[in-house]
């Protein structure tokens, strides 16, 4: 379990991350969800042990994280990060590769090969990174981010992604999100940064709404998705239909000039 | 099974084209024993290396005293700074994540230069550094190199990390510092000295003994096997810094390695030899040019073909204007930069 509490993180005296505290449990996927602005990448940050909090503790499996090496840490949890360049010609199976570094290399291959086959990138794994799409590229990133965590071990591992999808077709989008739903199944808690609210309402269990470094609602879908909570947090129009006959929510933002309109009738 | 064949394959193909590189080096090595201004023909080459087994008969005192006291410690001394220029400007590069980055740029070259001036200009007329002896040049250099490096490193890091944004910038600055200080002591210099430095700062593996040799081999037998095993951290890197330590690289302990690494056998090589461009700089580009970016390749290929352009640059500087001899700085950039050229303008073609 991956348990962060009152975690505070500044920059020049300005709360970007302020006292969130949250629990990330194995078997459950996690969505953050928030304006541009509201520190979700620092608080991935945050919790991946990127930036050191100034207060509040991170308890990864019972032990704090300041006292893991980088080593023990990467056996535990990976992270995707938003973009990713590469200054040299690595193939793309050379990237997927380097998320072998933590575990050793016994055993490897297979592992390397199922992962780059679950994603789709097994096909141009001979390319050279640098050629590939936007989309592409978070495949691979992915790819080698689930390979660190793929294997199974004794203890539960966390996958912290950040905004996995943004370069992604719609059909990749889920697909790539039908994965780390999948990943619940192996002991693993997935946490992911996402943008596109219907995204988040379909696959997540827990919903973290977040606003000006602070969780403004914590919870399960039907209750965090709700219109009022996203209208002020966002700060526009957004209509919600509740999801009926195993349809899930269907998430509505409005346009602009719409917006006198509706809320006058709100 | 069969990508369990791939991969070993593709380990056992860079074990082919590192054995490849030093058996280049090798039969580039005898050949140098072997030419110069006072040719020893091949055969009496093989009977003085392998003298106990072969015997030394028909074998003159001048051509061995030739061969064990002047060409092969000097081929020796040749192989060793080309090495060690490559194995450095690699790794600094993929620290850097940057293919502009040349060993130079962490202020090693520029410390050692200016020391060396100093040495140069000032040296006799200051006694402490009179007192220094035989080999106070090269010691008054490689301080000045470690010294600049240590400056360098310091200006960028902040509470236990180091910027590599700003590592390069305070790199330029101090080079630009040390430069304009070469300049003002070049100003009170006589002509006998000034002579001296620009001699010593084309770079030169004349003057080798097997004083130098072992020197060299001390100072960069321990740093150049430390840099050989960051290569799996290397390649994490090329990623990004963040990536690399979620990949479970310790970054701070990298860094440190390979500058304190790099500065160590860079600093010693330019204090026995002087300033060596364009070997650093080029070698790792060609090796990843030619078999891609993989640092398990790239760190040990580029002190094997560091070592192969060095020796090949002192066997022109010997034999091309006999019985004097090229400044070898000027040979490496003659030869290095038109094939360097060549190689970009085809690089679509090689690699794909």
């Amino acid at each position: 379990m991956l348990e962060a509490r009152n975690i505070q993180y500044l920059v020049q005296g300005r709360a970007i991350v302020n006292k969130v505290s949250l629990q990330l449990n194995p078997g459950e996927l996690t969505a953050i969800v928030g304006p541009n602005g509201a520190g979700k990448s620092s608080l991935l940050k945050v919790l991946a042990g990127d930036y050191k909090a100034q207060a509040g503790e991170i308890i990864y499996n019972g032990k704090a994280i300041e006292n893991y090496r980088p080593k023990d840490l990467a056996k535990i949890r990976a992270v995707m990060p938003q973009h990713s360049q590469l200054t040299f010609p690595f193939k793309v199976k050379e990237v997927v590769e380097l998320g072998l570094l933590s575990l050793g290399m016994a055993g490897g291959e297979q592992l390397v090969k199922e992962v780059m086959i679950e994603t789709q990138t097994w096909a141009f794994r001979d390319r050279l990174y640098g050629a590939l799409s936007g989309g592409e590229k978070q495949r691979v990133q992915l790819a080698r981010v689930l390979v660190q965590v793929w294997a199974g071990s004794d203890q539960p591992k966390f996958l912290l992604l950040d905004e996995p999808t943004s370069s992604m077709d719609i059909a990749h989008q889920h697909q790539v999100l039908h994965i780390a739903s999948q990943l619940k199944r192996k002991d693993i808690a997935v946490l992911a940064v996402l943008h596109d609210l219907n995204m988040a309402a379909a696959y997540a269990d827990q919903v973290i709404l977040l606003k000006e470094g602070k969780v403004y609602q914590q919870g399960a879908v039907a209750e965090v998705m709700a219109s009022q909570h996203l209208e002020h947090v966002f700060e526009h129009p957004i209509l919600v239909r509740n999801g009926y006959d195993g349809m899930p929510h269907f998430i509505q933002s409005l346009p602009v000039h719409h917006q006198s309109h509706t809320f006058k009738i709100a | 099974m069969i990508s369990k064949l791939a991969i070993s394959n593709k380990v056992s193909h860079q074990r082919l084209v590192l054995g490849a590189m030093a058996f280049l080096l090798l039969v580039l090595a005898v050949l140098s024993l072997s030419m110069g201004a006072f040719p020893i023909p091949l055969s009496k080459v093989m009977q003085v290396i392998f003298g106990e087994w072969l015997g030394f008969d028909g074998v003159s005192l001048q051509e061995k005293n030739v061969l064990l006291q002047i060409r092969l410690p000097r081929l020796l001394l040749a192989m060793l700074v080309g090495g060690a220029l490559g194995i450095a400007g690699a790794a600094l590069q993929g620290l850097f994540r940057n293919p502009l980055v040349e060993p130079g740029l962490i202020g090693v070259s520029s410390g050692s230069a200016l020391f060396a001036v100093i040495f140069i200009v000032f040296g006799s007329s200051l006694t402490f550094l009179s007192a220094l002896g035989k080999f106070g040049l090269v010691g008054f250099a490689f301080i000045g190199g470690l010294m600049n490096t240590f400056l360098v490193y310091r200006l960028s890091s902040q509470a236990g990390k180091t910027d590599i944004s700003l590592l390069i910038l305070a790199g330029v600055a101090l080079n630009a510092l040390a430069g304009a200080l070469i300049g003002l002591s070049i100003f009170y210099a006589d002509d006998a000295a000034l002579r001296n430095f620009t001699f010593w700062s084309l770079g030169d593996v004349g003057g080798a003994n097997w004083e130098k040799v072992m020197l060299m081999l001390g100072f960069s037998f321990l740093p150049v096997g430390l840099i050989i095993g960051q290569h799996r951290a290397l390649n994490a890197l090329a990623i990004g810094e963040s990536e690399a330590f979620h990949m479970g690289v310790d970054v701070q302990r990298t860094k440190l390695l390979i500058l304190v690494g790099s500065a160590l056998v860079v600093g010693t090589a330019v204090a026995l030899t002087g300033t060596i461009g364009f070997v650093g700089l080029v070698v790792p580009h060609l090796l990843r040019i030619l078999f891609g970016a993989d640092h398990r390749l790239v760190i040990p290929g580029s002190f094997l073909a560091g070592a192969i352009l060095l020796t090949l640059a002192d066997l022109l500087a010997r034999t091309m204007v006999a019985p004097a001899e090229m400044p070898i700085g000027i040979i490496t950039a003659i030869l290095g930069a038109p094939f360097f050229i060549w190689l970009l303008m085809n690089v679509k073609k090689i690699r794909t």
